[in-house]
């Protein structure tokens, strides 16, 4: 019981202090043309980004295919965010999707499904 | 006049009243359905049902359709077998709808399902999955460990010494589960004391479990259920994956996966496995170790081509293991001569498939499939005094057609099948052997209306050269009240011939004698049974809940009587009867976002006749609890996930001790285990740390008599709660997509 206390607690910290590290800077706020169509993608998008070092916020309007991200900019900047978004297979603006990560995707997830 | 005009407009309004819902009832969508390579050919056949509901229809023969608009939904699902189903926002004025379905190319019988939803409402027959991301929650690293946060298979551990585990499913042994690997019959026959440690877990994608009888396409064997285990897909696999865990026994495992895309058409996947123990842990001081040393290498590797109308998959996989258990004391290769107790064994096993599989040109509902599978296990053991050493080679060669019967609401199965089996094994000098060529036929038809009912009817025969025909019948309906309340019922045939000594090596490791008293003959049954599944929404959160009962009965079953004679296990056919009662109730429920709970309870009703008196399967709990817990962050950037299983009261077989004194009716109490592991991923890592048996609890004297392990009253096969107690792991894992 008593390891599970001390591990609670040691867990509870670790969070805490992520939080409050995080809150300090100012943040910005980018809006990246994807080449995302469903509801799918969206998951896979925002699920990656949130990885993405300086990322805070990432989300996505499928019928848009508008991604929004905003970001520390002493962390990142808006060329990696672009480049992240070709590692999980989508076009960023005009920047192309990785090959590999594309043709890895789902079926439901290709360019030429179209939005739905 | 005004008055008039008034009245004029209320009727007018009155009667657009009148006929806007008329309109809105009357008007149809009209539409046809295409394939999408060659868009001249046209789909019969296809189903049409808006989504979420009952209400749909089937394409003609020229591939057009008609069906109401729906009022609650404009989301049409189009499937049709061989092609990936498709769903398309209909728009509300859409006047004719131009569908276009892609090929799927996807072999039939490894229909690979991108939904992860744990109870699949789909297939007519019920199947519980278990996800790679459930998979992730248990204590790395076979398949043994892979069932840990389910509720419907339980792992047993056979003895305390040796390390062999079993699965068990409705309260029957493991041997009465159909192991498949990519549907493919595997480690089964003589291999079935470690099989559960030939399967790495970060080998498997996803498991599938089905209770009950299963399709008859497999074999006639899968008495209580089927566990078919989903390995990686050289197509989705990642290019690098890597795990290391390791334990505070000492043991430690190292993985690594290669996935590798040569082209569109040609993928691999290369998987290496090894695990390693050895540290001598004794923590309940019994002199003996706790866990075998043991060391393993383990190799897989799967290759698919795909080209048009053709899918060809390879897997071919190569394994060695050697483990030591017994005392503390006890040297490798020194023998009981030595004075000390000591089990050894060594194993070698070399197994491989390959898959064919061919779309007819202009009907894709119609294709031919070639599945061919060969083994060779060979293995040397030492139980004490005891050997016992076997070598078994199985091929099996099954061939199977697809077609539809005018529309594909009437589809069906047709194939032929031959398998070998050639078994030789040597126990204590005495030399067993067995060869066996079953050549078969069986056909299995579908009927499935579209909207709420599906009726799978099998049947096999199989002309087996030393027991004569076998016939399997099996039969499988759903039906949908509506599409969050599904029915199953099942029921069929089971067949197979026993391997007892494999089947019960746990009483290896005791001082019980083996008698076979008579020659053993094939054991058979009957399985029915049903389950209810209700999707449920509660304050909106999604939840699942499900009941099902399942009742077996043999016909004859080889029966390994341990409460007879205290000093023996005795192995004849059944007299009387032998039955399992199974019942199971289990909810899941997203509890909080982020919280998901499941919870079970399981009844088992197993009894078997012994010398004639009906009595309850030893080592058998009849109440069991199950309640699993996880929590995830956004992102599951943190997961914590925690597991209790409780186990009732269960009979004990008969023993003696050295000096004698016959102790029966004996039972054991009830217990706990509690597992849990926390876990954070980075981009490219996770690390996790977890602990298995957290309230520490362990058997007292798991092994009868360790202290005298050559006298008459030895005895390890009597374990039925954890051995090791308390066990804390870490590890990480690294992947590059």
């Amino acid at each position: 019981m008593k390891t599970f206390k001390v591990l609670f607690t040691a867990f509870t910290l670790l969070i805490f202090g992520l939080n409050a590290q995080a809150q300090g800077k100012k943040t910005e706020s980018i809006k990246i043309k994807t080449s995302a169509v469903c509801n799918m993608c969206k998951a896979t998008i925002e699920k990656g980004m949130a990885y993405e070092k300086g990322v805070q916020k990432a989300e996505l309007d499928v019928a848009s295919q508008m991604l929004t991200v905003q970001y520390r900019a002493d962390k990142t900047n808006v060329e990696t965010l672009r480049t992240a978004v070709n590692q999980l297979g989508y076009d960023a603006d005009e920047a192309v999707a990785n090959e590999k990560a594309y043709n890895k995707l789902d079926d439901c997830c290709k360019k030429d499904k179209g939005v739905h | 006049m005004i008055l008039a005009l008034k009245s004029r407009k209320t009727l007018f309004g009155l009667l657009l009243i009148l006929l806007f819902p008329a309109v809105a009832f009357t008007q149809n969508l009209n539409g046809q359905v295409f394939d999408r390579s060659d868009k001249n050919t046209v789909l019969p056949g296809a189903s049409l049902v808006w989504a979420g509901t009952t209400s749909g229809t089937l394409s003609d023969s020229k591939g057009t359709f008609t069906l109401p608009f729906s009022t609650q939904t404009n989301k049409l699902v189009i499937s049709f077998i061989g092609y990936k189903p498709d769903t398309i926002t209909v728009k509300p004025k859409e006047l004719f709808l131009r569908v276009y379905l892609e090929e799927s190319g996807s072999l039939q019988e490894v229909e690979i399902t991108a939904k992860q939803d744990r109870f699949d409402a789909k297939t007519p027959i019920k199947t519980e999955i278990i996800t790679s991301r459930d998979l992730e929650k248990s204590a790395c690293c076979n398949l043994a460990e892979s069932f840990e946060t389910n509720a419907s298979v339980e792992v047993s551990t056979t003895d305390a010494v040796s390390g062999a585990k079993q699965i068990q499913m409705l309260g029957l042994d493991g041997a009465y589960t159909l192991l498949t690997t990519d549907n493919v019959p595997a480690l089964q026959g003589l291999a079935t004391p470690f099989r559960l440690n030939y399967l790495s877990g970060t080998y498997i994608d996803n498991i599938d479990i089905i209770k009950g009888t299963g399709s008859v396409l497999n074999g006639y064997e899968s008495i209580s259920g089927q566990v078919n285990v989903k390995l990686k897909d050289p197509e989705k696999a990642d290019r690098v994956f890597v795990n290391l865990y390791g334990n505070d026994l000492g043991k430690w495992d190292a993985n690594l996966n290669v996935g590798h895309s040569f082209s569109e058409k040609l993928s691999t996947v290369l998987m290496l496995h090894t695990a390693q123990l050895h540290n001598r842990v004794d923590r309940n001081d019994d002199g003996f170790m706790d866990q075998p040393l043991g060391t393993q290498y383990n190799v897989y590797n799967k290759w698919k081509y795909t080209s048009g109308r053709f899918v060809s998959e390879v897997g071919l996989n190569a394994l060695r293991e050697n483990r030591i258990g017994g005392q503390t004391s006890y040297k490798e290769g020194s023998g009981a001569a030595s004075g000390n107790y000591g089990t050894e064994s060594l194993t070698d096993r070399v197994s491989g498939y390959t898959k064919l599989s061919l779309t007819s040109k202009n009907k894709p509902y119609e294709s031919l499939g070639l599945i061919l599978s060969g083994s060779n296990h060979k293995f040397d053991s030492e139980y004490g005094f005891r050997n016992y050493d076997g070598e078994q080679q199985s091929a099996l060669a099954r061939f199977i057609f697809q077609s539809a019967i005018g529309t594909t609401a009437h589809t069906y199965k047709l194939g032929a099948s031959f398998g070998h089996e050639n078994l030789r094994e040597n126990f204590e000098d005495t030399l067993m052997t067995r060869k066996e060529y079953i050549p078969g036929i069986f056909g299995e038809y579908t009927y499935n209306n579209a909207h709420n009912l599906t009726v799978v009817a099998g049947a096999r025969t199989d002309f087996h050269n030393l027991y004569g025909t076998v016939f399997t019948p099996r039969l499988h309906v759903k039906y949908d009240l509506n599409p969050n309340n599904i029915f199953r019922i099942s029921g069929g045939k089971g067949f197979r011939v026993a391997n007892p000594i494999a089947e019960n090596s746990g009483a290896l490791v005791s001082s019980r004698r083996f008698i076979f008293q008579e020659k053993l003959q094939p054991e058979e049954a009957w399985n029915t049974g049903g389950s209810f599944t209700r999707y449920f929404t509660l304050g909106g959160k999604p939840g699942t809940f499900i009941a099902d009962y399942y009742y077996t009965t043999f016909q004859n079953q080889v029966v390994a009587d341990m409460y007879s004679v205290p000093e023996a296990v005795i192995f004849t056919n059944l007299e009387g009867r032998s039955f399992s009662n199974s019942f199971q109730a289990e909810v899941q429920y997203e509890l909080a976002k982020g919280l998901d709970v499941k919870a079970a309870y399981k009844y088992f009703d197993v009894k078997s006749s012994y010398e004639g008196k009906l009595m309850d399967r030893p080592m058998n709990p009849k109440n069991r609890f199950f309640v699993n817990a996880g929590y995830a962050t956004a992102f599951d950037k943190w997961r914590f996930d925690a597991t209790v299983q409780w186990f009732g009261n269960r009979s004990l077989p008969t023993i003696a001790d050295h000096a004698g004194n016959v102790e029966t009716n004996r039972t054991a109490d009830p217990f706990s285990v509690l597992n849990s592991q926390v876990t954070r991923s980075f981009k490219h890592w996770d690390i996790y740390v977890g602990g298995e048996n957290l309230l520490n609890f362990k058997q007292k004297d798991p092994i009868m008599n360790a202290d005298q392990p050559f006298s008459h009253g030895f005895d390890a096969s009597m374990v039925w709660g954890p051995i090791s107690g308390r066990v804390i792991y870490a590890g990480l894992r690294y992947k590059l997509k």
